[in-house]
């Protein structure tokens, strides 16, 4: 019964993740600066995996950024072009469209913050489903906190590893103390290793970061057989540890959602906090889920044929040994 | 009135037209775009969790059938409206009713079907609502994840809303339960009136 509701939720975590990758939806970052009367400075920030990158172009309607850029480096974990631009000083941004060709083919967002030299700012987040923004500097205003709420839930919502791997926990915990333990001992871990990671403490190469990621997942796989079949292990008997161990690396990847966004540091605390309670109310709520329909599957006395009862379990073996090969060898070098 | 009604549900049946009804867009990508429409569709969501209700109050036997008959047959519904038999604004609109009704007027009488009763209903339910969901969107919106989306969307509140009256059996909830699907049949018979005066109510 619980496998066969794990494979319902494997449906979810699989389908909500095309192409089957392990959490490629860090943003990408947009900022047109004004650094004088007529100068502007524009940086776009490309999220890459080794030297794969989606295929995200940014435009402006005046053709600001049709002409090469200035500079083109590769940052950990990015790919940054910056424009110098030099216009007339009657040129004005308002009114301009940004536009994000290959956008609309992502599952990702774009984050565009536009600045003017009296400390005007205006944010806004550039979604597949309207891949286009007017700039407008009258109205324009920054990035409210709830947006950083909504973007914590929606980072682990879509993020079918770390969906996957409260799954894995959820079918290996016996009991409700046991299930209390070891979310608190995720969520602890995790929190820790967002802030910090967030404010720089710490830093893993986006791609090993993966790995290891998937690693943990490939690595409650055979537990949850184990458990399923009787059996007792370490991470059987003790979860919360493996969850507290586990988590840390997930609030890594956590992490990845809010680096890319260039908040200044006075801002990063306020996002920081909303993002990571976005994260823990996204959790919760696949929690309470997954809980409410099992009560439910128990309820019916539904009982499924043994090999659709069994196969959750080596799908979620699989996916994680194959993102652990997949992030293991961009690691490494292979094939990118 | 009775041959007007009549000439206007078949008139619906045999000219089809394209319905230009579009999925919710949630921002999280179309698996969630068709959970998303699932659940904020009035259409889909009342008479879904009415059944589920009804089914759970039926008992167990009833509830497992019931659960594992609609999803299949919702999907089935669906990929027959993306193989053609598409319903039309109208058509929709009378299925929508009647099933208002149906569902609606089981849940207020609360009479245990016999399992099979109770798989078949869902049946029908799941068939009709996957055409007229399937028929109500564009061809260009018919995103495999999103109607995966939808699927699931629909089986977890199918399993969800059984959960709430099966273990329970108490006389307020009996009581609740019946007196919301007294009014999901009363939305029926009212529809059903909108329909036969102003046209379809689901373009």
């Amino acid at each position: 019964m619980r496998a066969f509701l794990a494979a319902c939720l494997f449906a979810w975590l699989g389908f909500s993740a095309a192409p089957v990758c392990a959490h490629e939806v860090r943003p990408a970052y947009l900022e047109i600066d004004q650094t004088g009367q007529a100068t502007y400075r524009v940086i776009w920030k490309l999220p890459t995996m080794g030297d794969m990158a989606i295929h995200l172009v940014p435009h402006l309607s005046n053709g600001w950024l049709e002409q090469p850029p200035a500079d083109q480096f590769v940052a950990p974990g990015f790919l940054v072009r910056r424009w110098d631009i030099r216009t007339t000083p009657s040129a004005s941004l308002s009114g301009q469209t940004v536009a994000i060709e290959g956008l609309a083919d992502t599952m990702t967002d774009v984050f565009v913050r536009v600045r003017l030299p009296r400390g005007q700012q205006t944010d806004a987040v550039i979604r597949p489903e309207q891949p286009y923004f007017r700039i407008d500097l009258a109205n324009g205003r920054a990035l409210g906190l709830p947006t950083f709420l909504l973007l914590g839930i929606e980072h682990i919502l879509t993020g079918p590893d770390h969906l996957l791997f409260v799954l894995g926990l959820l079918l290996i915990v016996r009991d409700r103390w046991s299930l209390i333990k070891t979310i608190s001992a995720f969520t602890l871990a995790h929190s820790i290793t967002l802030a910090a990671a967030t404010f720089g403490a710490i830093q893993l190469p986006t791609a090993m970061l993966n790995a290891s990621i998937a690693l943990s997942i490939l690595f409650l796989a055979p537990e949850v057989v184990r458990a399923q079949r009787g059996g007792t292990s370490y991470t059987i008997r003790h979860p919360w540890v493996v969850a507290f161990a586990f988590g840390l690396l997930h609030g890594m990847g956590f992490a990845s959602g809010l680096a890319s966004l260039g908040l200044e540091r006075s801002a990063l605390l306020g996002a920081l906090v909303l993002f990571n309670v976005g994260v823990e109310l996204g959790q919760l709520a696949f929690i309470v889920l997954v809980l409410a329909l099992l009560r439910s599957f128990r309820l019916m006395e539904l009982r499924w044929p043994r090999p659709i009862a069994q196969s959750p379990v080596y799908v979620i073996g699989i996916l994680g040994a194959y993102w652990t090969f997949q992030y293991g060898a961009l690691t490494f070098g292979i094939g990118a | 009135m009775k041959g007007r009604l009549t000439a206007l549900v078949v008139t619906a049946l045999v000219l089809p037209q394209a319905a230009e009804a579009h999925l919710v867009v949630s921002g999280m990508g179309p698996l969630y775009d068709g959970i998303s429409h699932f659940g904020l569709s009035p259409e889909d969501f009342l008479p879904v969790i009415a059944f589920g209700l009804f089914a759970g109050l039926c008992g167990k036997a009833q509830a497992r059938w019931s659960l594992l008959a609609f999803v299949p047959s919702w999907i089935a519904g669906g990929v027959a409206a993306m193989a053609g038999v598409a319903l039309a604004p109208m058509s929709i609109s009378i299925v929508t009713a009647a099933i208002f009704l149906i569902v609606g007027g089981l849940l207020a009488l609360n009479r245990a079907l016999p399992p099979a009763w109770s798989a078949g209903v869902a049946a029908l339910l799941g068939a009709l609502r996957g055409l007229a969901d399937l028929s109500g969107i564009a061809a260009s919106a018919a995103h495999g994840l999103a109607l995966a989306g939808m699927a699931l969307g629909g089986f977890v509140l199918f399993a969800l809303a059984v959960s709430i009256t099966l273990p329970l059996q108490r006389l307020w909830m009996i009581v609740a339960a019946r007196v919301g699907g007294s009014w999901l049949a009363a939305l029926g018979l009212l529809l059903v009136g909108w329909v036969v005066r102003y046209g379809p109510v689901i373009h």
